[in-house]
Protein backbone atom coordinates (compact mmCIF):
# COMPACT_ATOMS: atom_id res chain seq x y z
CA UNK A 1 0.00 0.00 0.00
CA UNK A 2 1.22 2.74 -0.50
CA UNK A 3 2.40 5.93 1.61
CA UNK A 4 -0.68 8.37 2.36
CA UNK A 5 -3.32 5.79 1.96
CA UNK A 6 -4.31 5.18 5.58
CA UNK A 7 -7.05 7.32 6.66
CA UNK A 8 -7.00 9.49 9.93
CA UNK A 9 -9.35 8.61 12.84
CA UNK A 10 -12.14 11.37 11.92
CA UNK A 11 -11.98 9.86 8.23
CA UNK A 12 -12.60 6.46 9.38
CA UNK A 13 -15.19 7.56 11.42
CA UNK A 14 -17.51 9.85 8.77
CA UNK A 15 -16.77 7.00 6.32
CA UNK A 16 -18.00 4.01 9.04
CA UNK A 17 -21.06 6.11 9.69
CA UNK A 18 -21.65 6.97 5.75
CA UNK A 19 -21.20 2.90 5.55
CA UNK A 20 -23.97 2.93 8.19
CA UNK A 21 -26.55 5.34 6.89
CA UNK A 22 -26.66 3.74 3.71
CA UNK A 23 -29.19 5.85 1.29
CA UNK A 24 -29.64 8.31 4.08
CA UNK A 25 -26.12 9.82 4.23
CA UNK A 26 -26.00 13.54 4.59
CA UNK A 27 -24.47 16.11 6.58
CA UNK A 28 -26.70 16.39 9.17
CA UNK A 29 -27.26 12.71 9.31
CA UNK A 30 -23.85 11.67 9.31
CA UNK A 31 -23.15 14.44 12.43
CA UNK A 32 -25.90 13.12 14.92
CA UNK A 33 -24.38 9.51 13.73
CA UNK A 34 -20.69 10.14 14.87
CA UNK A 35 -22.37 12.19 18.15
CA UNK A 36 -24.88 9.40 18.96
CA UNK A 37 -22.45 6.36 18.82
CA UNK A 38 -19.18 7.71 19.47
CA UNK A 39 -20.46 10.51 21.96
CA UNK A 40 -18.37 13.10 20.69
CA UNK A 41 -19.99 16.35 19.74
CA UNK A 42 -18.44 17.76 15.83
CA UNK A 43 -19.58 20.69 13.95
CA UNK A 44 -21.08 20.31 10.61
CA UNK A 45 -17.98 21.70 9.04
CA UNK A 46 -15.81 19.21 10.09
CA UNK A 47 -17.81 16.71 9.02
CA UNK A 48 -18.36 18.58 5.45
CA UNK A 49 -14.57 19.32 5.36
CA UNK A 50 -13.69 15.94 5.75
CA UNK A 51 -16.13 14.52 2.97
CA UNK A 52 -14.35 16.94 1.01
CA UNK A 53 -11.36 15.55 1.49
CA UNK A 54 -12.53 11.99 1.04
CA UNK A 55 -14.40 13.46 -1.78
CA UNK A 56 -11.34 14.51 -3.49
CA UNK A 57 -9.46 11.28 -3.12
CA UNK A 58 -11.78 9.36 -4.67
CA UNK A 59 -13.31 7.43 -1.65
CA UNK A 60 -16.89 8.91 -1.51
CA UNK A 61 -18.74 10.70 -3.65
CA UNK A 62 -22.38 12.87 -3.57
CA UNK A 63 -24.87 13.64 -5.50
CA UNK A 64 -27.55 16.32 -4.80
CA UNK A 65 -31.27 15.65 -3.62
CA UNK A 66 -34.31 17.56 -3.85
CA UNK A 67 -34.76 21.07 -1.85
CA UNK A 68 -37.41 20.25 1.15
CA UNK A 69 -39.12 22.88 2.83
CA UNK A 70 -37.64 22.22 6.34
CA UNK A 71 -34.27 23.08 4.79
CA UNK A 72 -35.46 26.67 3.84
CA UNK A 73 -35.80 25.49 0.25
CA UNK A 74 -32.33 24.43 0.32
CA UNK A 75 -30.91 20.54 -1.24
CA UNK A 76 -29.39 17.68 0.88
CA UNK A 77 -26.19 16.12 -0.55
CA UNK A 78 -25.65 12.77 -0.19
CA UNK A 79 -22.73 10.69 0.24
CA UNK A 80 -21.52 6.88 -0.66
CA UNK A 81 -18.62 4.64 -0.15
CA UNK A 82 -16.68 4.30 -3.46
CA UNK A 83 -14.80 1.13 -4.29
CA UNK A 84 -11.78 2.87 -3.77
CA UNK A 85 -12.65 3.87 -0.12
CA UNK A 86 -13.80 0.37 0.73
CA UNK A 87 -10.24 -0.72 -0.24
CA UNK A 88 -9.08 2.86 2.08
CA UNK A 89 -11.07 1.53 4.88
CA UNK A 90 -10.40 -1.85 5.27
CA UNK A 91 -6.38 -1.06 4.72
CA UNK A 92 -6.81 1.50 7.84
CA UNK A 93 -8.71 -0.78 10.43
CA UNK A 94 -6.47 -4.20 9.50
CA UNK A 95 -3.58 -1.74 10.01
CA UNK A 96 -4.82 -1.19 13.29
CA UNK A 97 -6.17 -4.44 14.13
CA UNK A 98 -2.40 -5.67 13.64
CA UNK A 99 -0.83 -3.07 15.44
CA UNK A 100 -3.14 -3.60 17.88
CA UNK A 101 -2.83 -7.65 18.06
CA UNK A 102 -1.72 -9.12 21.04
CA UNK A 103 -1.42 -6.13 23.35
CA UNK A 104 -4.54 -6.13 25.07
CA UNK A 105 -3.30 -7.63 28.43
CA UNK A 106 -0.53 -4.44 28.23
CA UNK A 107 -3.85 -2.55 27.36
CA UNK A 108 -5.58 -3.59 30.41
CA UNK A 109 -2.85 -3.14 32.85
CA UNK A 110 -2.48 0.99 32.05
CA UNK B 1 -32.71 34.30 17.30
CA UNK B 2 -33.47 36.81 14.82
CA UNK B 3 -34.00 36.07 10.77
CA UNK B 4 -31.41 39.14 10.35
CA UNK B 5 -28.71 37.09 12.71
CA UNK B 6 -29.85 33.30 10.99
CA UNK B 7 -28.98 35.01 7.33
CA UNK B 8 -25.68 36.54 9.00
CA UNK B 9 -24.60 33.45 10.17
CA UNK B 10 -25.35 31.23 7.14
CA UNK B 11 -23.63 34.11 4.92
CA UNK B 12 -20.52 33.96 6.78
CA UNK B 13 -21.08 29.96 6.20
CA UNK B 14 -21.65 30.69 2.28
CA UNK B 15 -18.34 33.04 2.34
CA UNK B 16 -16.30 30.21 3.04
CA UNK B 17 -17.78 26.72 1.26
CA UNK B 18 -18.11 26.50 -2.63
CA UNK B 19 -21.97 27.65 -3.27
CA UNK B 20 -23.21 23.67 -3.62
CA UNK B 21 -21.56 22.88 0.03
CA UNK B 22 -22.69 26.30 1.51
CA UNK B 23 -26.40 25.11 -0.07
CA UNK B 24 -26.53 21.30 1.67
CA UNK B 25 -24.61 22.94 4.87
CA UNK B 26 -27.01 25.79 5.70
CA UNK B 27 -30.03 23.03 5.11
CA UNK B 28 -28.22 20.92 7.47
CA UNK B 29 -28.40 23.07 10.03
CA UNK B 30 -31.43 24.56 9.49
CA UNK B 31 -32.74 21.04 9.51
CA UNK B 32 -31.38 20.07 12.65
CA UNK B 33 -31.88 23.64 14.18
CA UNK B 34 -36.18 23.24 13.47
CA UNK B 35 -35.74 19.38 14.58
CA UNK B 36 -34.43 20.50 17.92
CA UNK B 37 -36.84 23.30 18.27
CA UNK B 38 -39.25 20.77 18.59
CA UNK B 39 -37.75 18.94 21.25
CA UNK B 40 -35.66 21.86 23.14
CA UNK B 41 -36.06 25.51 24.43
CA UNK B 42 -35.16 28.38 21.53
CA UNK B 43 -32.32 29.10 24.45
CA UNK B 44 -30.91 25.61 24.46
CA UNK B 45 -31.30 25.90 20.99
CA UNK B 46 -29.99 29.11 20.17
CA UNK B 47 -26.35 28.06 21.92
CA UNK B 48 -26.15 24.81 19.72
CA UNK B 49 -26.45 26.55 17.29
CA UNK B 50 -23.50 29.45 17.90
CA UNK B 51 -21.67 26.54 19.29
CA UNK B 52 -21.70 24.49 16.00
CA UNK B 53 -21.45 28.06 14.29
CA UNK B 54 -17.92 28.77 16.36
CA UNK B 55 -16.62 25.66 15.72
CA UNK B 56 -17.59 25.20 11.95
CA UNK B 57 -16.02 28.11 10.78
CA UNK B 58 -11.90 27.63 11.69
CA UNK B 59 -12.37 24.25 9.87
CA UNK B 60 -14.16 25.34 6.93
CA UNK B 61 -11.57 28.30 6.66
CA UNK B 62 -8.66 26.00 7.13
CA UNK B 63 -10.49 23.90 4.23
CA UNK B 64 -10.86 27.18 1.95
CA UNK B 65 -7.33 28.12 2.34
CA UNK B 66 -6.53 24.55 1.28
CA UNK B 67 -8.39 25.30 -1.92
CA UNK B 68 -6.11 28.11 -2.35
CA UNK B 69 -9.48 30.13 -2.56
CA UNK B 70 -8.26 32.59 0.36
CA UNK B 71 -4.55 32.11 -0.86
CA UNK B 72 -5.29 33.68 -4.35
CA UNK B 73 -7.44 36.83 -2.75
CA UNK B 74 -4.59 37.27 0.14
CA UNK B 75 -1.76 37.61 -2.73
CA UNK B 76 -3.74 39.92 -4.63
CA UNK B 77 -5.49 42.18 -2.19
CA UNK B 78 -1.82 42.81 -0.83
CA UNK B 79 0.68 43.62 -4.01
CA UNK B 80 -2.36 45.60 -4.82
CA UNK B 81 -1.73 47.59 -1.81
CA UNK B 82 2.19 47.79 -2.55
CA UNK B 83 1.20 48.95 -5.97
CA UNK B 84 -1.45 51.27 -4.49
CA UNK B 85 1.57 52.39 -2.63
CA UNK B 86 3.89 52.90 -5.16
CA UNK B 87 2.03 54.56 -7.45
CA UNK B 88 1.17 57.31 -4.81
CA UNK B 89 4.84 57.78 -4.44
CA UNK B 90 4.45 58.01 -8.41
CA UNK B 91 1.69 60.58 -8.58
CA UNK B 92 3.06 62.75 -5.56
CA UNK B 93 6.83 62.96 -6.98
CA UNK B 94 5.17 64.10 -10.36
CA UNK B 95 2.19 66.36 -9.24
CA UNK B 96 5.16 67.71 -6.06
CA UNK B 97 6.95 70.88 -8.23
CA UNK B 98 3.87 72.22 -9.77
CA UNK B 99 2.92 74.37 -6.51
CA UNK B 100 4.90 75.38 -3.37
CA UNK B 101 1.22 75.84 -1.45
CA UNK B 102 0.91 73.14 1.47
CA UNK B 103 -2.77 73.55 0.92
CA UNK B 104 -2.70 72.40 -2.73
CA UNK B 105 0.00 69.79 -1.26
CA UNK B 106 -2.43 68.31 0.97
CA UNK B 107 -5.08 68.15 -1.57
CA UNK B 108 -2.71 66.53 -3.73
CA UNK B 109 -1.48 63.55 -1.06
CA UNK B 110 -5.41 63.27 -1.24
CA UNK B 111 -6.40 62.78 -4.56
CA UNK B 112 -3.30 60.64 -5.15
CA UNK B 113 -4.10 58.01 -2.70
CA UNK B 114 -7.71 57.88 -4.29
CA UNK B 115 -6.39 57.64 -7.41
CA UNK B 116 -4.02 54.98 -7.33
CA UNK B 117 -6.02 53.28 -4.44
CA UNK B 118 -8.94 52.72 -6.84
CA UNK B 119 -7.22 52.21 -9.52
CA UNK B 120 -5.95 49.19 -7.55
CA UNK B 121 -9.31 48.03 -6.18
CA UNK B 122 -10.56 48.14 -10.21
CA UNK B 123 -7.46 46.14 -10.95
CA UNK B 124 -7.82 43.50 -7.71
CA UNK B 125 -11.69 43.33 -8.31
CA UNK B 126 -11.08 41.86 -11.90
CA UNK B 127 -8.98 39.47 -10.61
CA UNK B 128 -11.42 38.23 -7.73
CA UNK B 129 -13.65 40.33 -6.29
CA UNK B 130 -12.55 38.73 -2.70
CA UNK B 131 -9.40 40.37 -3.31
CA UNK B 132 -11.13 43.71 -3.49
CA UNK B 133 -12.46 43.54 -0.24
CA UNK B 134 -9.94 42.82 1.43
CA UNK B 135 -7.63 45.28 -0.02
CA UNK B 136 -10.85 47.41 0.87
CA UNK B 137 -9.66 46.48 4.70
CA UNK B 138 -6.13 46.77 4.10
CA UNK B 139 -6.24 49.75 3.29
CA UNK B 140 -8.53 50.96 6.49
CA UNK B 141 -5.94 49.42 8.52
CA UNK B 142 -3.17 51.18 7.20
CA UNK B 143 -4.42 54.22 7.23
CA UNK B 144 -5.66 53.69 10.64
CA UNK B 145 -1.89 52.64 11.97
CA UNK B 146 -1.05 56.17 10.01
CA UNK B 147 -3.25 58.47 12.11
CA UNK B 148 -2.00 56.99 15.09
CA UNK B 149 1.79 58.62 14.17
CA UNK B 150 2.10 62.01 15.39
CA UNK B 151 1.17 65.44 13.57
CA UNK B 152 -1.56 66.19 10.73
CA UNK B 153 -4.78 67.61 11.55
CA UNK B 154 -7.50 65.41 12.57
CA UNK B 155 -9.94 65.92 9.81
CA UNK B 156 -7.08 65.60 7.50
CA UNK B 157 -6.78 62.27 8.55
CA UNK B 158 -10.20 61.38 8.75
CA UNK B 159 -10.72 62.48 4.96
CA UNK B 160 -7.94 59.74 4.82
CA UNK B 161 -9.63 57.17 6.44
CA UNK B 162 -13.28 57.32 4.86
CA UNK B 163 -11.72 57.86 1.41
CA UNK B 164 -9.37 54.97 1.28
CA UNK B 165 -12.14 52.33 1.68
CA UNK B 166 -14.07 54.20 -0.37
CA UNK B 167 -11.96 54.84 -3.28
CA UNK B 168 -11.35 50.82 -3.50
CA UNK B 169 -14.91 49.70 -3.49
CA UNK B 170 -15.67 52.58 -5.98
CA UNK B 171 -12.93 50.89 -8.30
CA UNK B 172 -14.39 47.26 -7.54
CA UNK B 173 -17.33 48.57 -8.15
CA UNK B 174 -16.57 50.36 -12.31
CA UNK B 175 -14.83 46.92 -12.32
CA UNK B 176 -17.72 45.13 -11.78
CA UNK B 177 -20.14 47.10 -14.08
CA UNK B 178 -17.40 46.89 -17.29
CA UNK B 179 -17.68 43.18 -16.90
CA UNK B 180 -21.54 43.27 -16.90
CA UNK B 181 -21.53 45.49 -19.68
CA UNK B 182 -19.07 43.14 -21.74
CA UNK B 183 -21.92 40.18 -20.83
Amino acid sequence: MPRGDFLGSLEQIVMLAVMRLGADAYGMTVRREIEARTGREISIGAVYATLERLEAKGYVSSFTGEPTAERGGRAKRHFEIEAAGHQALNASQNALKNMSEGLSRRWKRA
Amino acid sequence: MSLSTLAASQWILSRLTPPAQAEALIGDLLEERRLRLQAGSHVSVAGWYWRQLASSVPVLLWASMRRGVWLVSVVTAVASLIAAVLMMHVLQSAMWPMTTSSFVHDVMMLLSFAAAVAACGYVAASIRLGAARLLAFLVFAAVCRETTLPGGALWYKGLFLVLGPLATIAGAALSGRRRRVRL
